[in-house]
């Protein structure tokens, strides 16, 4: 277990200097002034000239680079263009935002998703089994920003019982657990929720179906256990895939919920994310995506390590 | 239904605010710049500029009837030397104190002109020098006789210098020096002298301000307890947080929610200001908008009325390329209206016809701020023209690639041979109304005359705008540019954004000046 | 949004005969739901691209007059939008583009995936880290992120759209690919091609390719309806297909100021959007099942 934890450590650490690379080059070879957002439309040459040099876009880029990465890893990732304030506070205080929404979405998304799919898996072929899937289907299928637009439509605009936009009426810099700051959050994580229910839900049932299906089940019930212990039996065995597969769905909703935050508003990394895009803002752009990217590799090593570590069947040497 | 509902919405979200809180929904993606010179274009100044700070040059904003013009700020009187017409004095407003208890002077005005011009000085921010620079190209040397005398020197003769001063404001020296001298901690805590302090804010989701209840003009001493700014980039998101009582005034709504708005109770209101629409027309070599047959006929083309109906109202119909309610409007003999007949016939004069369609290239964007809604008024303006014999084929480029393209001129071989560039301009003032555009000095990429236009007598005219010191005489010569701009048809006038905002039947007391900024101070709450 | 990340395990080769393919049809023609789908996904195709002899409106013809009429209006079927445009016909011809830009992508991902994939198991030791190495570090963003990071560099676009998503769909394919090719290799039959002297190519050829594309094949379209909805998502963000050309995701966004006036013609491209992205998963299914590739 220590050497796989060890190698897989070491594993990671080029891939994360692969990712600051291509966060580096994606964010530079695009096209258009990063500084054109923050000048007058009518500042003269000279003046753009010098703007540019203080900010370190006259150098050649694998010097902005190494300039770049360096400070990163002392946790420096620069100052934004557009607003002159350290990206790493914005990222940090965005991410809060982001991890707030999805670690909602996932309290709403998993236990349902996985009480249908194990339903569905030990039901399997029934009616039931039929509805959870098309269930399942439908969340996967859905193109959730239409959604969080539906949802606006019906439950502020039509019925105005939810807010559409924001983080609560004082903004995130006020979260608070009250009334008033959980409204804001419901449409936005039910949105979000949908699409992992749907995954969830389609896993587990296929793992459980699957498990069932095999000989030690029958072997279980042979040696005379209760069906309560041959349950227990499966859900051991389903446990370290399921809990993977949520693992990884938390990773993409951090992630993946930028368009869900363009909709409605929400102060997290998504939505810093889209607007640094239209600003051509930079450092904020490579940093968002680079600690992003760098949270799902994280993810990504905490769930094989958690896997590894429940899952005596894995022999990873 | 969804009125009533929202109106439970509303009173069960307001109880957590103080009375007398004005929320706003801005356009900008962020909290504009704080620490003195704002950026977020004229958004930024009206929010965040004359709510902290003052200039020493102000624009007057208490009516809604008549254009605004300049008035006394931290400068109480100003004057030319008769004799050396570079030469400026100011006379600096006594007994005015910044938000942290320092008195202003005179010196304060040099040590925030070095703050801008001079990169040597300790004071210099990159970022506020940005924004401001640009804005006194004037400005040559400047200092303080006494406490409260300050004398500027200009380049050569301007009369526009107090136009120029209108953009800069006054940050204060002691708090710079309280915040170790680093304008990013001042950022966070800024001291003027305006009507509104601020007190706190989260970027890029709300700043909070109170009112400055020592300010030296008694009558622009805010009513309310608090101003609340939140920014709101995106209009539906504006438009729901209004409908659900989460702000109680937005800007620019869109027009399509407008109905929306009106049948829930909320107000729209709007005004003329300085702010155009055209068409900047190339005057290289080749260009058919040299030939001013073809100018007057596009200009003739448009039904300006149906397009107002498009914008849901919103608008004012161009007679001009300054709106008709301006004070520089003048009698110009060039009627600009709908006129397809007329248009056709010129055409066929300057040698088009059904054989033989003139066809154009015309630079737009799809979004923009203060475009107004480019792709379908653009759309719209496109059919006119084909009416008449002309084809228009766009050119659309993002937003920001347009504004470097807008730089770069019509010469630059990015612009793809495009002959007009969709640019609505701000257009306040002397400078950035009329001069700007059209002047030879200025030619893209060295300055913002983007058509290449040049002609002896316009220059003329802007030399005399440039060095007549009476300001009624000065006005009779902008009169004089304007009416040469509409006779000469210089650009295809298509129509002003009237500035909409969208508001709480709460909010009482607002008067919207025909101006970029807006005074806050007399808007009440009632509850 | 996130069917990149279930990488498939993939089953034992299934050796492949005439018989497997025609249990495969025959499987497939018994599932009506699968069938359903195809009939739908086929007819989107179609109508996309013979719109024109469809006798619709034009979809690029404005009428200020005519804005945002409801579904039903005389001569507008499924109303109007923001610009007075044919909804009808702007959906039926917005599909060309939504689907041309949702599922190319896949499929040039799964040719060059595929070929990566089959490169790096096959050959093994260096190359194979090479690939799989730099195939791991683009799959170390959360596919969402990395298309909106590709696609905000590149700038909107057609032809951008599709280089970023089909950078997109690489990696995950390529994953599929190497560990189908790994497996495969290490079985007796190609070690007794090997030995009765048949060259890489042919060996890659005959077995290899004959064996692994089908998981591979199934993998891929599976990835179809994320693909879509993704691409579709790009083009709402404004960094994909750019106006005024009809597409789905581009027409949910502008139409987004038009859900106070008349929600539901708003809400028809996401509609869209959403029909074709469950048939294609319907459709994945099916072939999976009937094509006997395990989950």
């Amino acid at each position: 277990m220590f050497t796989y934890l060890v190698r897989r450590l070491i594993y990671v650490l080029p891939v994360a200097v692969g990712v600051s690379v291509i966060c580096f080059l994606l964010v530079h070879i695009a096209p258009g002034d990063p500084l054109t957002a923050i000048m007058p439309v009518d500042a003269t040459q000279e003046e753009q000239a010098a703007m540019r040099s203080a900010y370190g876009l006259d150098k050649p880029l694998p010097v902005q680079y190494a300039i770049w990465i360096g400070k990163a890893v002392s946790g420096d990732l620069g100052k934004s263009i557009a607003t002159g304030r350290p990206v790493a506070d914005e990222v940090f205080s965005a991410v809060k935002n982001s991890l707030l929404l999805a670690f909602s979405a996932s309290v709403i998304a998993f236990p349902i998703g996985l009480f249908l799919g194990f339903l569905a898996g030990y039901y399997r072929d029934t009616i039931f089994d039929r509805l959870v899937t098309s269930v399942a289907i439908t969340g996967v299928s859905v193109p959730n920003y239409w959604l969080g637009i539906v949802l606006v439509i019906i439950f502020s605009v039509q019925l105005g019982w939810l807010p559409s936009m924001g983080a609560g009426p004082g903004g995130s810099g006020s979260w608070s657990w009250d009334y008033a700051h959980i409204r804001h959050l419901i449409l936005p994580a039910v949105t979000l929720a949908v699409v992992p229910i749907g995954i969830v839900a389609r896993t587990v049932r296929a793992l459980v179906g699957d498990i069932f299906s095999m000989d030690f089940v029958q072997a279980l019930y042979a040696k005379g256990l209760t069906h309560g212990d041959v349950l227990f039996h499966v859900i051991r065995n389903a446990a370290p895939t399921a809990l993977s597969v949520m693992g990884l769905q938390l990773g993409y909703l951090l992630g993946g919920s930028i368009l869900i935050e363009t909709v409605f508003n929400w102060p997290g990394s998504g939505f810093l994310l889209s607007n640094a895009i239209f600003q051509r803002d930079l450092p904020l752009l490579q940093g968002t995506i680079l600690i992003l990217s760098l949270f799902f590799v994280g993810m990504n090593l905490i769930v094989d390590v958690a896997q590894a570590a429940i899952d005596p069947r894995i022999k990873r040497s | 239904m969804a009125a009533l509902s929202i109106a439970v919405l509303a009173s069960g979200t307001v109880q957590s605010w103080a009375e007398g809180t004005l929320r706003i929904g801005m356009t900008a993606a962020d909290i504009p710049l704080t620490t003195g010179q704002t950026d977020q274009g004229g958004e930024g100044m009206r929010f965040m500029g004359y709510t902290v700070y003052d200039s020493l040059i102000e624009w007057d904003l208490t009516s809604a009837d008549k254009p605004s013009t300049l008035i006394p700020g931290l400068a109480t009187e100003w004057s030319v030397d008769a004799n050396d017409k570079t030469k400026w004095t100011f006379k600096i407003r006594e007994g005015v104190t910044f938000h942290d208890g320092s008195p202003f002077t005179a010196h304060d005005v040099v040590w925030n002109l070095d703050k801008l011009l001079d990169s040597e000085s300790e004071q210099y921010d990159p970022r506020q020098s940005a924004q401001g620079k640009s804005r006194i190209p004037a400005v040559d040397t400047y200092k303080a006789v006494d406490d409260y005398t300050l004398e500027i020197t200009t380049k050569e003769p301007n009369a526009t210098l107090p136009y120029q001063l209108a953009w800069i404001l006054m940050s204060s020296k002691a708090n710079w020096e309280a915040h170790d001298k680093n304008w990013e901690e001042v950022a966070k805590e800024p001291s003027g002298t305006g009507p509104w302090k601020l007190t706190s804010f989260v970027p890029r989701e709300r700043a909070e301000l109170v009112p400055n209840t020592e300010y030296w003009d008694e009558t622009r001493i805010p009513k309310l307890d608090k101003m609340v700014l939140m920014p709101l980039p995106e209009p539906n998101a504006r438009t729901a947080a209004l409908l659900s009582g989460q702000v109680d005034w937005i800007e620019a709504p869109a027009p399509d929610t407008i109905p929306a708005l009106t049948g829930n109770g909320f107000e729209i209101v709007s005004n003329a200001y300085p702010h155009n629409w055209t068409w900047h027309l190339s005057r290289l070599e080749g260009s058919p908008w040299n030939d001013i047959r073809v100018r007057k006929a596009a200009n003739l083309a448009i039904d300006r009325e149906g397009l107002t109906e498009l914008l849901g109202g919103l608008a004012v119909p161009a007679q001009g390329f300054l709106p008709p309610s301006s004070q520089w409007f003048g009698n110009p003999t060039f009627e600009v209206k709908y006129d397809p007949e007329a248009a056709k016939e010129l055409l066929a004069e300057a040698g088009y016809g059904p054989d033989k369609p003139l066809k154009v290239k015309a630079l737009i964007s799809p979004s923009g701020s203060g475009q107004m809604l480019p792709l379908p008024m653009n759309e719209y303006v496109q059919q006119s023209l084909a009416e008449v014999g002309i084809d228009v084929e766009f050119m659309v480029v993002e937003w920001n690639q347009m504004i470097n393209l807008w730089r770069a001129g019509a010469a630059d071989p990015s612009v793809e041979g495009s002959q007009s560039i969709n640019f609505t301009y701000f257009i306040q003032d002397p400078f950035t109304g009329l001069i700007r555009h059209l002047s030879c000095d200025l030619i893209a990429p060295n300055g913002t005359n983007w058509g290449h236009y040049c002609d002896e007598e316009m220059q003329d005219l802007f030399k005399q705008i440039k060095t007549t010191f009476d300001a009624e005489a000065q006005d009779a010569v902008l009169k004089k540019t304007h009416e040469k701009y509409v006779n000469d048809a210089l650009f295809l006038m298509v129509t002003h954004d009237v500035a909409p905002r969208a508001m709480s039947p709460k909010v009482k007391g607002f008067v919207q000046a025909q101006n970029w900024y807006q005074n806050f101070s007399g808007i009440t709450i009632e509850e | 949004m996130s069917a990149a990340s279930d990488t498939a395990e993939l089953a034992e080769p299934v050796v492949k005969t005439r018989g497997y393919w025609s249990g495969v049809v025959r499987r497939f023609s018994r599932d009506p739901v699968a069938l359903t789908c195809a009939v739908i996904v086929l007819a989107l195709i179609l109508a996309a691209i013979f719109a024109p002899y469809l006798g619709l409106n034009d979809p690029y013809h404005a009428s200020m007059i005519k804005r945002l009429k409801p579904i039903g209006y005389p001569g507008f079927p499924l109303g109007t939008d923001e610009q007075g445009r044919d909804m009808l016909s702007r959906l039926i011809y917005g599909g060309r583009l939504t689907l041309f830009v949702g599922l190319m992508p896949v499929v040039f991902a799964f040719f060059i995936g595929s070929a990566l994939g089959l490169v790096a198991g096959y050959a093994g030791g260096w190359i194979n880290t090479l690939i799989m190495r730099t195939v791991d570090v683009f799959f170390a963003f959360p596919s969402v992120l990395l298309a909106i990071a590709i696609s905000s560099a590149l700038g909107a676009g057609i032809i951008n759209s599709l280089v970023s998503l089909t950078i997109v769909f690489i990696p995950p394919i390529a994953r599929v690919a190497e560990s189908a090719t790994a497996g495969v290799r290490s079985l007796d039959y190609i070690d007794a091609a090997r030995a009765s002297g048949g060259g890489a190519l042919t060996i890659i050829r005959v077995h290899i390719i004959g064996n692994v594309l089908g998981p591979i094949f199934v993998y891929a379209t599976s990835l179809t309806s994320v693909c879509m909805i993704l691409a579709a998502g790009l083009s709402f963000l404004g960094i994909g297909v750019r106006p005024p050309e009809p597409e789905w995701g581009l027409m949910l966004n502008t139409l987004r100021t038009a859900i106070y006036v008349n929600p539901w013609v708003a809400a028809l491209p996401g509609l869209m959007i959403f029909i074709t992205s469950l048939c294609l998963n319907l459709l994945s299914d099916g072939l999976r099942s009937a094509m006997n590739v395990k989950d």
